[in-house]
C-alpha cells in the first residue's frame, strides 16, 4: 500500500453497511494528496477508506504512525486543519473531525514530510540514545544553550502550529443552568437522560461525537429485538421534543470544576467548513464554551479499550479491536484485508466477527486465555475462525504497514514466552486488553479513582452531586448499562426535587461471557530492555522499556515515573496508555496496580481552541472601557488617552506644531508644558467626571464621615466643602477627596477615580458590620454627574459669562459650593482646587454635559481656554505638593508620613478608622519614610520615578537606601525638574543633599525641599 | 421634610441632551438587519431613575400613596403600573430602583420626601448615570445567556423579576417587564462597552437597533 502511487478510490470502503451516505461524495486533501469520502465519515474513516496508512511521525523517535482508535482516545492521528492561514487549527484528532467538502489537513509531525522523514534517521540511529529523561540529561548544560536546543527540539517534535493571521470567526461563552447534566449520549447516558427528562427536570445532554448514540451506533446487539441504534434514535427523538431538554451534539465536556461547574466545548460549525458559515447574511458562531452550573451531574462517558503492549505495536495497521468494529459497522470501512486479533477477553471477539461479516479474512484469533468460553467465542468457532489459545501476538512485523504477526504461547504469571513462535502473515493486528472506564472528568474534581479487580480497571471517585453509570462505572453488559442509566437519572431528578416517571427498558440479549485475563504488557522472547520497542504511550513515545528503566533509576511514585518518561502528558492525558503504564511499573516494582496507583487527569479532556476559551473577551471587548459623557469631544480634539482603572481619561491634547507643514503634532512634553502654562496664566479645563461620587444621607451622616475620615466634620456648614483623608484600620492612607455639606443630613463625598467602587463597599462594610446604629445611607452617583473643572486666573470671568451664580470672591469663597445654572443647565459649582489656581468645578447631570462643555468653549476663546489632561493635572498638583493616593502612597504611608498632621483629629469624641493604629510605636517612629520635595541640583534633570535615594553615593554596595522618588516632572513655571519623594526621617532633613544613583552609572544630586514648589502661601486659589 | 438637599437637575429649555449611547451610535453605528433580524435592541433613554433606601414598611406606605404602586417586598421582584411606564425594583433589603418617565423624578422625589417626613430614608437621583437597554425578539434569551451569568431560563426568570448580576466583565441590573421584553439597566460609563458587546454577541442573529 505505497502512498506515492495514485490511489484506487476508497479501496477499503465496504459496499454496504455503516452510517455514511454513499450517494454523495466529498473531496478532501491530506498532506497535499486529494481523496474522497462520504457524508458521515470522519477524517480518520475517510483516510482508512483510501488506504492511507501513515498519518504522522512519532513525537520522539519519528516512527511512522497510523490510526489506532476511532474516538477521543486516538493518540497518533493528530492533524493540522485549515485551507488558509487564518483558518489553521492545530491538534485536531482525525477520529473526531467530521469530513466536509474541501477539508484540508496535514500531519502535525514529520519534518520535512511524513513519508520521508529526516528525523526518522534520528529515530533509527538515535533511538537508543534517547532514553527517558533524555532532555533532562542531555540538554541540562550549559543552561545558555537551552534556547538553541529548544528551537530544534520543538521543530522536530512539531505539535501543530497556531495561525499567523487573525481568526475570522467568533466564539461565545454560554451560561447554562440545569438540574441534570448528562455527559455522554451512549446507552447509559440516553437512559439516564430519558429518566431525568420525564421527571420534568431541566436536562442538558452533551456528547462529543458527530452523532449521539455512542456504542449503540455500531453495536452487534439488539434492543427490543431491533438493532440497538433504532432504540437510540427513538430516545433521541423523544428528548428532542422535550422543552426541558437541551441536546448538545459535538460537545465535549472538557473540564469538571468545583461545585458541579462543568465546561462544555461545543463545536457548532467545525463539521461544516474551515470557517463558520453565513446564514441569512449573518456569520454564525464557530464554537461555544458552555459554562454549565448543574444541580446533578451524570457521567456516562463510557470506557476506552486498552491495547495490548507488544513489540512494534505502533506500526501502522495495529488497531484497537473495538475501533476495527466501529470502522466497519459505523463508517463502512475495513481498515485492512487480513486480520489477526490478539485479545484477553470476550469483547475483543467482536472485531473478528465484524471483520468476517465484512467479507475480509480473519487469519486467527489469538486469545491469552487457556480455555476461552462464551457466546462470541462459540460464534467465532462456529464460523470456522481459527482460535489460538493461551497465546498472544508478541510482535508485529512490517515497517510502514503490518506485514505479519509473531504469535507465541505465553506464561502471564512468569512474564515469559513459553512456546514456539509462529509468524502469521496479515496486514492488520487488532488487540484488546479489556476496557478502562473513562474517569477523566471525575478525576478533575480531585476525587481519587478506585481499582476494581473484577473489571481490571479504575472506577471514578465521586464528589457530591455526581454519579457515574455504564461503562464509566465499569458496567459493560448492555442490559445492566441501561438499568444503571435509568437509576442514575431517577436519582438525579429526585435530588433536584423532581418526581420520577416510569421508564420501561427494552429487552436485551443476555450475552454469556467468559472471564477476562489480566494482560497488559505481553512478554517477548527478549527482555523488555533489549527487545524491540513495546509502546505504552504512543503519543509521547513512551515504551515499556522506558518505564522499566525509570523504575531501575529509582523512580517509584507513578507521578514521578509519569514526569520522567512523559507518559500521559499533553493533549493525550493518558487515555490509552496510563493503565498499561501503571501495570508495567507495577510489574517492575513487584507491586499491584492499586498499590502503584494512578496519576491525576487534568482538564482539558481533549484540546479546546483558544477561541472558545477566550469567547468574546478579546480585541476591543477584552476589558470594559469606561467613557465620560464628553468622550466624543476628547476624541475629536485628538486627545491621547490614559487608562485609569477602566476609565479612558484624556492624558494630554497634542496640537499641530505651529508652522509644521506635514501636520506633525506636539510631543507629550510640549503639549503638557503648554497646558500647564495655560492654567497658570489663563484658564484650563479638565474633564473630572471620573472622580468617584457618593451621595450620603441620614441624620448620622456627619458622624459617620468623622469615623471614616481622619479629620473633623462636626463644624462643616451647609454650603461648605472640606478635604478628607481616609485610612484603613492599619492607619495607612487609602483614599482622599473633597466632601461637601449639601444639607445638615446630606453630604456628597468624592473619592479617587480608581477607588470609587472599593470605597463605597468600604463604607457599606463598616456601616453594616460595625456601626449599624448609625442612621445613614450611601448611593453611588459617580455616573450621574459630569464634572468640568475650570481653573486659572481667568476662570471667574469665563464662568461669569454663562452662570447666574454670584461669583463674587467674598460671597462664593474658596471651599464653598453653590447651586445655580451654568449654560442654562442646573449645576452645582464647587470652589475647590487641585491646581492651586482659582477653580470652579461645575457638576451637571451627565446628559447635559456636552452642551455645557461646548458652551464653555464658545465663551472661552477670549480667555484662552485650554483643555488639559491627566498629565498636566499631575504636574500642577505636584507643584502644589498635593498627593495622589496610590502614587505618593503605597499602603504603608500614614497621614503623618505625608506631613498632614493638620488632617488628623486625635481629639474627636469617638474613635475613627485608623486612630488606634496611628498610635502604635511603629507608626510613631521618627525614622519613617516621610514625604518631601526634591529639587535636582541640575534643573534640566527630571528624576526617574521610583529612583532610590541614598545619603552617601560613595558607600560600598549595597548602599543603604533611604527612600525613593514618588512623582517627578518638569515644571514649566519653575523651568526645572522637581519631584516628590519619601525619605527616612525626611521631615527633619530639609536643605540636605541626597543622591540618586541610576542604572546608567550617573548619580543625580538633589536637595530636600518643601513639598510646595509653587505659590507656597496658597494665594492664587483664594483670589 | 428630611434635612436633605434636593436639586432638580433637569431644565425645561430646549437644551440639547446626549444619552449614554450617543457616542456609541456615532462610533459603532446602529445596525438594521431588517427582516432577518431575530433581535431588537432599543435604548430607553432619558428616563427618571431614583434610588430609594430605607425601611420597607415606611417606604411602602409612601410609594403606595404617591406612586400608586406597592413596594416589592420580595427579593428580586419588579412591580410596574398598568402602563408599564413606572416601576419599582427590589435591589437589596433596604434598596429599590424606581424608574419613571423622564422629568417625573424630581416631583416624585419631592412628594416622597414630604410624605416620609422625619423617617430615616434616602433618595438619590441617578437619572444621568444609567440607561435602559431593551431587548426583544426570539433570540433575546440566548443573547442574555452569552452575556449574563444569572439563569435567565423562564422557569427561573419569570416576568416581574429583576436581579443585579454580571454583564460580561461589567455589572448590570436585568429585568423582565413582559414575556417579550427584557431590560438591562447599565451604568452610563459602561454603556458603550455593553452596547458593543450586545452588537457583537447578537451578530449571528441579525440585530435591529431602534434609535
Amino acid at each position: 500500500m505505497s502512498q506515492s502511487k495514485q490511489h484506487k478510490q476508497q479501496a477499503y470502503r465496504l459496499n454496504t453497511g455503516g452510517r455514511i451516505d454513499r450517494s454523495r461524495t466529498l473531496s478532501f486533501t491530506f498532506n497535499g494528496q486529494h481523496y474522497q469520502g462520504h457524508p458521515g465519515d470522519t477524517l480518520a474513516s475517510a483516510l482508512l477508506a483510501n488506504g492511507v496508512d501513515i498519518i504522522n511521525r512519532s513525537f520522539k523517535y519519528s516512527r511512522p504512525r497510523g490510526i489506532v482508535a476511532a474516538g477521543a482516545e486516538e493518540p497518533n492521528a493528530i492533524v493540522q486543519l485549515g485551507n488558509s492561514e487564518a483558518a489553521q487549527v492545530p491538534n485536531v484528532r482525525a477520529t473526531q473531525q467530521a469530513l466536509f467538502n474541501d477539508l484540508t489537513a496535514c500531519s502535525t509531525n514529520g519534518w520535512p514530510n511524513v513519508q520521508r522523514d529526516l528525523m526518522g534517521l534520528v529515530g533509527k540511529l538515535g533511538g537508543q540514545f534517547m532514553p527517558p529523561g533524555f532532555y533532562y540529561k542531555t540538554f541540562m548544560a550549559p543552561a545558555s544553550m537551552w534556547l538553541t536546543y529548544e528551537k530544534y527540539i520543538r521543530k522536530a517534535a512539531g505539535l501543530g502550529r497556531s495561525p499567523m493571521e487573525a481568526d475570522p470567526d467568533s466564539y461565545d461563552h454560554f451560561n447554562q443552568h440545569c438540574d441534570v447534566l448528562v455527559v455522554g449520549a451512549g446507552a447509559a447516558g440516553l437512559a439516564a437522560a430519558l429518566a431525568a427528562a420525564r421527571s420534568g427536570a431541566r436536562v442538558i445532554v452533551a456528547d462529543e461525537q458527530e452523532e449521539m448514540g455512542g456504542s449503540l451506533l455500531d453495536s452487534r446487539e439488539t434492543l427490543g429485538d431491533k438493532p440497538a441504534d433504532q432504540w437510540a434514535a427513538r430516545v433521541l427523538e423523544e428528548l428532542a421534543g422535550c422543552e426541558n431538554v437541551t441536546l448538545l451534539p459535538r460537545t465535549t465536556a472538557n473540564g469538571y470544576h468545583d461545585h458541579n461547574f462543568v465546561t462544555l466545548h461545543e463545536r457548532r460549525t467545525e463539521h461544516l467548513g474551515d470557517t463558520a458559515p453565513v446564514e441569512n447574511g449573518h456569520r454564525q458562531v464557530r464554537s461555544r464554551l458552555h459554562r454549565v452550573r448543574a444541580g446533578q451531574v451524570i457521567l456516562a462517558t463510557g470506557a476506552h479499550e486498552r491495547p495490548l503492549v507488544y513489540a512494534a505495536n505502533d506500526v501502522p495497521g495495529n488497531l484497537l479491536a473495538g475501533a476495527v468494529s466501529t470502522y466497519i459497522r459505523r463508517y463502512g470501512v475495513a481498515p485492512g484485508r487480513k486480520l489477526v486479533l490478539s485479545t484477553s477477553n470476550d469483547y475483543g471477539y467482536r472485531a473478528a466477527l465484524d471483520w468476517k461479516e465484512a467479507g475480509c479474512d480473519v487469519v486467527a484469533i489469538v486469545d491469552a486465555r487457556e480455555a476461552p468460553a462464551g457466546d462470541w467465542v462459540d460464534t467465532a468457532r462456529a464460523q470456522g475462525i481459527k482460535i489460538i489459545s493461551g497465546s498472544a501476538v508478541i510482535e508485529a512485523k512490517g515497517s510502514s504497514r503490518v506485514s505479519a504477526a509473531r504469535v507465541a504461547k505465553i506464561d502471564i504469571d512468569a512474564f515469559q514466552v513459553s512456546g514456539p513462535i509462529q509468524e502469521l502473515a496479515c496486514d492488520t493486528i487488532a488487540s484488546s486488553g479489556g476496557y478502562s472506564p473513562v474517569i477523566h472528568l471525575a478525576s478533575h474534581t480531585g476525587a481519587r479513582p478506585a481499582w476494581r479487580d473484577d473489571i481490571l480497571g479504575f472506577v471514578p471517585g465521586l464528589v457530591k452531586g455526581v454519579q457515574a453509570c455504564g461503562g464509566a462505572n465499569g458496567t459493560y453488559a448492555l442490559g445492566d448499562v441501561l438499568a444503571e442509566g435509568v437509576e442514575a437519572g431517577i436519582r438525579a431528578a429526585a435530588a433536584t426535587d423532581h418526581t420520577a416517571q416510569a421508564v420501561s427498558l427494552p429487552s436485551t440479549d443476555y450475552l454469556q461471557q467468559g472471564p477476562a485475563v489480566a494482560l497488559f504488557q505481553v512478554p517477548h522472547e527478549k527482555p523488555t530492555l533489549r527487545g524491540p520497542k513495546q509502546f505504552v504511550d504512543l503519543q509521547n513515545d513512551v515504551t515499556a522499556a522506558g518505564i522499566e528503566l525509570a523504575t531501575r533509576e529509582g523512580f517509584e511514585s507513578i507521578e514521578h515515573i509519569k514526569r520522567y518518561t512523559a507518559m500521559g502528558f499533553g493533549t493525550d492525558q493518558g487515555k490509552l496508555g496510563n493503565i498499561n503504564g501503571m501495570a508495567v511499573a507495577a510489574r517492575c516494582l513487584s507491586r499491584s496496580i492499586p498499590e502503584v496507583g494512578t496519576t491525576v487527569f487534568r482538564p482539558n479532556y481533549t484540546p479546546v481552541t483558544f477561541g472558545a476559551i477566550v469567547g468574546r473577551h478579546c480585541r476591543d471587548l477584552f476589558d470594559p472601557a469606561r467613557y465620560t459623557a464628553l468622550h466624543q469631544w476628547h476624541v475629536e480634539r485628538g486627545a491621547e488617552f490614559e487608562d485609569v482603572g477602566q476609565w479612558k481619561r484624556p492624558w494630554y491634547y497634542p496640537q499641530k506644531r505651529a508652522g509644521a507643514a506635514n501636520g506633525e503634532r506636539e510631543s507629550m512634553a510640549e503639549a503638557v508644558a503648554r497646558e500647564c502654562l495655560a492654567v497658570r496664566e489663563k484658564v484650563g479645563i479638565l474633564d473630572a467626571s471620573t472622580l468617584g461620587k457618593i451621595d450620603i444621607q441620614g441624620p448620622d451622616a456627619r458622624e459617620f464621615l468623622a469615623r471614616v475620615y481622619t479629620n473633623k466634620w462636626e463644624k462643616l456648614a451647609v454650603g461648605r466643602c472640606r478635604y478628607g483623608l481616609m485610612c484603613k484600620d492599619d492607619g495607612m492612607v487609602t483614599d482622599d477627596g473633597v466632601t461637601s455639606c449639601l444639607a445638615d443630613n446630606h453630604f456628597l463625598m468624592t473619592t479617587t477615580t480608581g477607588g470609587a467602587a472599593a470605597i463605597l463597599e468600604w463604607l457599606e462594610l463598616w456601616h453594616q458590620t460595625e456601626w449599624p446604629e448609625l442612621d445613614v445611607y450611601f448611593s453611588s452617583v459617580t455616573d450621574h454627574w459630569a464634572t468640568m473643572t475650570i481653573t486659572g486666573p481667568e476662570a471667574r470671568k469665563l464662568l461669569g459669562e454663562i452662570t447666574d451664580i454670584d461669583l463674587d470672591r467674598d460671597s462664593f469663597k474658596f471651599m464653598d459650593w453653590r447651586a445655580g445654572k451654568v449654560a442654562g443647565v442646573p449645576a452645582r459649582v464647587f470652589r475647590i482646587s487641585f491646581t492651586g489656581e482659582l477653580t470652579f468645578e461645575i457638576n451637571v447631570q451627565a446628559n447635559y454635559a456636552m452642551h455645557v462643555w461646548q458652551t464653555l468653549f464658545k465663551h472661552g476663546e477670549t480667555y484662552g481656554l485650554t483643555p488639559y489632561g491627566t498629565e498636566t493635572m499631575h504636574v500642577l498638583r505636584a507643584e502644589k505638593g498635593f498627593i495622589i493616593v496610590g502614587q505618593e502612597t503605597d499602603g504603608s504611608v500614614t497621614p503623618e508620613d505625608l506631613g498632614m498632621q493638620w488632617a488628623i483629629g486625635y481629639d474627636k469624641p469617638y474613635s475613627w478608622i485608623g486612630k488606634r493604629a496611628l498610635t502604635r510605636p511603629d507608626t510613631k517612629r521618627e525614622n519613617r519614610k516621610q514625604l518631601v520635595g526634591l529639587r535636582p541640583k541640575d534643573p534640566k534633570v527630571v528624576l526617574e520615578e521610583g529612583a532610590q535615594i541614598v545619603l552617601d553615593p560613595k558607600h560600598a554596595i549595597p548602599m543603604p537606601m533611604v527612600g525613593h522618588v514618588t512623582s517627578s516632572y518638569y515644571s514649566p513655571v519653575l523651568d526645572s525638574g522637581f519631584a516628590l519623594a519619601v525619605v527616612k526621617g525626611g521631615h527633619q532633613k530639609l536643605g540636605e543633599t541626597v543622591y540618586l544613583p541610576m542604572v546608567d552609572g550617573q548619580t543625580h544630586e538633589a536637595e530636600i525641599v518643601s513639598t510646595i514648589f509653587y505659590d507656597p502661601k496658597g494665594e492664587r486659589q483664594n483670589v | 421634610m428630611s434635612n436633605a438637599a434636593t436639586f432638580d437637575t433637569r431644565t425645561d429649555t430646549a437644551i440639547p441632551v446626549e444619552s449614554p449611547l450617543a457616542y456609541s451610535y456615532r462610533h459603532s453605528g446602529a445596525p438594521r438587519a431588517g427582516d432577518s433580524s431575530r433581535l431588537q435592541l432599543r435604548e430607553r433613554a432619558m428616563l427618571g431613575h431614583l434610588i430609594l433606601r430605607g425601611g420597607a414598611i415606611v417606604l411602602d406606605e409612601a410609594v403606595r400613596d404617591v406612586l400608586g404602586l406597592n413596594l416589592p417586598g420580595q427579593p428580586q421582584a419588579l412591580v410596574q403600573d398598568a402602563s408599564g411606564e413606572r416601576s419599582i425594583q427590589w435591589l437589596s433589603p433596604d434598596e429599590w430602583l424606581v424608574i419613571v418617565p423622564g422629568g417625573e423624578e424630581f416631583p416624585l422625589e419631592t412628594k416622597l420626601r414630604e410624605h416620609l417626613g422625619s423617617a430615616h430614608f434616602a433618595i438619590s437621583d441617578v437619572s444621568g448615570g444609567q440607561t435602559v437597554l431593551e431587548l426583544s425578539g426570539e433570540a433575546a434569551q440566548e443573547l442574555l445567556m452569552k452575556t449574563v451569568i444569572y439563569d435567565v431560563h423562564p422557569s427561573n426568570f419569570p416576568v416581574g423579576k429583576g436581579v443585579t448580576t454580571i454583564f460580561a466583565k461589567a455589572t448590570t441590573i436585568i429585568r423582565r417587564p413582559s414575556e417579550e421584553r427584557w431590560e438591562l439597566v447599565v451604568r452610563r460609563s459602561f454603556a458603550d462597552y455593553c452596547y458593543r458587546w450586545l452588537l457583537d454577541a447578537a451578530a449571528e442573529y441579525g440585530v435591529n437597533v431602534e434609535q
